[in-house]
């Protein structure tokens, strides 16, 4: 069988091109006719925390307009608490917790009503301990872990039930160690890095077999260095984030070859316009720039500010909050 | 696309164009564009005035074909479609709910991994008078002939089951079929190691009946003889070491089972 892998040309770039990226985020969102701009103002919420979390990694969150950002922030909120992707969108807990990161990275929490926030988190948990993503009950452990990490940032993770919470997450753990979308579900490295967070935050990750998610998790490198999310399925740079993360909560980053990766991140940057794509050659966008920086920011690179894993944000603000995270070591 | 959108457009090649390709390119986008826009003010429009009608079903149906990841637009056609099941008789209501279906599996079409449209569909077939199960099999069978690792088409699959009592024996037989056609659909061998525990248990907790067991070891070692270097066979096969008793080591070559040491 082939694997499905690509090919790193010689000449790809291997320098990291920060100014680039910096110029590549500070002008997205400028034309606000744009068409991929406007096709994707349903997840707008979390394109400016990605945005300004790349920024805040490579020391450029004073290019962005705070005072707009935390303006479009206040008007997104609706009156049972919860936040929507855009000025009119439904609230959801996906752009809930976008909005209290970016305000948490601003240090601005105040421009919310913050109770209102709780509120909206708590009445979304069911009593098998999972949460809907809103009201018309999607459930999925990513809303475990937006709703918990959401409360952590917070300070407010003594609102829900945090016990049946976690039972929930563990009901999700399959064959493999890994943790899938809901009960049954194939495992996937989006999911575990969800479910692996919630463990961390609520301090159980001795509910896990790091030995053998760590393996699951490192054999998700292939030839070309880059990372895929599932067994048999192409690399892609957002990866780099949810596979490495999930390795560093279980102590194990150095279970994958480091050097290669970095080459495969590298690669995936757009000489010209600046910005990370999935793959070499393909297009750039905003999701895959934070993640490829994030990525570089745990496997050690010194230009970029430290990242948290489990949050996806600096590290400087987690620690200014204080938040106890249980991570493992081996 | 995230814990956030986990999923995103991906793998989209960046190609080389002229300057007047680019520019015809752009006009055309602009006028979708301009459609779009125009479109999503209306259903705002009409939902703040609680106008629940055909006429926002159409509209609403149009952006997300173009759009189905456009989460709101979702959540306005429930509330419609919530009002007019009061409105409408059960048979026009049925009538209404297949053409939800069809809509669905249109935007399904464009963009097979949209969480949306999944959502949507189990939304629907909880919502409408008669649902018909048999159809939503088919239609697993269908999306899942295209792409036999579709997770949101596995988990659909798996809704649709429970609520029509197709037991864990009749799913169990499918993934062999799924295994036997492709021994790398790891999306199969996953749902194998949750059906074989109940549809062969053993006394204990989690685990499998021996004789069940001992067919599966051949299975999973055919596929790892016909390719040594594919992933899915080998964790499903260390999976299988725990369901057993430890004498079960010693039915395998010893070269085989330092293999799998080593891979651990």
């Amino acid at each position: 069988m082939l694997t499905k892998d690509v090919i790193i040309s010689e000449n790809s770039t291997k320098l990291l091109l920060l100014k680039k990226h910096q110029d590549y985020l500070s002008a997205y969102g400028v034309k606000k006719d744009n068409y991929e701009y406007c096709m994707t103002e349903y997840l707008r919420m979390s394109g400016i925390y990605w945005g300004m979390t790349a920024m805040d990694l490579m020391g450029s969150l004073d290019l962005l307009d705070k005072q707009q950002i935390l303006d479009f922030v206040r008007e997104c909120q609706h009156v049972c608490g919860g936040i929507g992707a855009s000025k009119g969108h439904d609230p959801h807990l996906l752009y809930t917790l976008s909005a209290v990161q970016i305000l948490t990275i601003y240090d601005a929490l105040d421009v919310i009503d913050i109770s209102g926030v709780v509120d909206y988190v708590k009445n979304l948990q069911q009593e098998d301990g999972s949460f809907y993503g809103d009201k018309w009950g999607e459930v999925d452990t990513r809303f475990s872990f937006c709703a918990i990490a959401c409360l952590a940032l917070l300070g407010r993770i003594d609102a829900i039930n945090v016990d049946k919470a976690v039972e929930f997450i563990l009901s999700c753990m399959n064959f493999d160690g890994g943790f899938g979308c809901k009960p049954g579900s194939e495992t996937h490295a989006g999911q575990i890095y969800c479910c692996l967070g919630t463990l961390a935050i609520t301090g159980n990750l001795h509910y896990v077999n790091a030995d053998l998610l760590g393996w699951w998790l490192c054999e998700r490198q292939l030839p070309s260095g880059g990372l895929n999310g599932r067994p048999e399925k192409l690399p892609d740079v957002c990866y780099s984030w949810w596979v490495l993360s999930s390795l560093k909560i279980l102590g194990r980053l150095h279970w994958i070859d480091k050097e290669k990766l970095v080459k495969f991140i590298l690669a995936c940057q757009d000489e010209e316009t600046g910005g990370f794509a999935d793959r070499p050659a393909d297009m750039v966008d905003p999701f895959h720039t934070l993640f490829g920086l994030a990525g570089l920011s745990l496997l050690g690179d010194q230009t970029l500010k430290e990242v948290n894993p489990v949050f996806c944000m600096p590290e400087y603000v987690i620690h200014r909050l204080g938040c106890d995270l249980q991570l493992l070591n081996v | 696309m995230s814990s956030w959108a986990l999923f995103l457009p991906h793998g989209r090649l960046k190609v080389k164009t002229t300057a007047e390709q680019q520019a015809e390119k752009e006009k055309e986008r602009q006028k979708k564009l301009q459609l779009f826009k125009a479109g999503t003010q209306k259903i705002f429009e009409k939902r703040k005035i609680k106008e629940y009608d055909d006429e926002g079903l159409s509209i609403s149906g149009q952006i997300l074909q173009a759009n189905p990841d456009f989460y709101t637009c979702w959540n306005i056609r429930r509330e419609i479609l919530t009002q007019l099941k009061d409105e409408r008789t059960e048979e026009e209501f049925q009538q209404l709910s297949q053409e939800e279906l069809y809509l669905i599996e249109n935007c399904l079409r464009k963009n097979p991994k949209s969480y949306g449209a999944w959502n949507q569909r189990e939304w629907i077939l909880m919502f409408m008078p008669t649902p018909d199960w048999e159809r939503e099999l088919q239609l697993c069978n269908r999306f899942l002939d295209l792409d036999e690792r579709n997770f949101h088409c596995w988990d659909y699959r798996r809704f649709v089951c429970k609520h029509s009592n197709v037991g864990p024996d009749e799913e169990l037989k499918f993934t062999l079929k799924k295994v036997e056609a492709n021994f790398s659909n790891y999306s199969a061998w996953h749902y194998r190691s949750s059906l074989l525990p109940i549809v062969h248990p053993s006394c204990e907790r989690n685990s499998v009946a021996e004789a069940i067991l001992l067919k599966e070891y051949d299975l999973v070692q055919n596929a790892v003889f016909t390719d040594p270097s594919d992933q899915s066979a080998w964790f499903y096969h260390r999976w299988l070491l725990g369901r057993g008793n430890c004498f079960i080591f010693k039915l395998f070559d010893l070269d085989y089972f330092v293999v799998v040491c080593v891979m651990k």
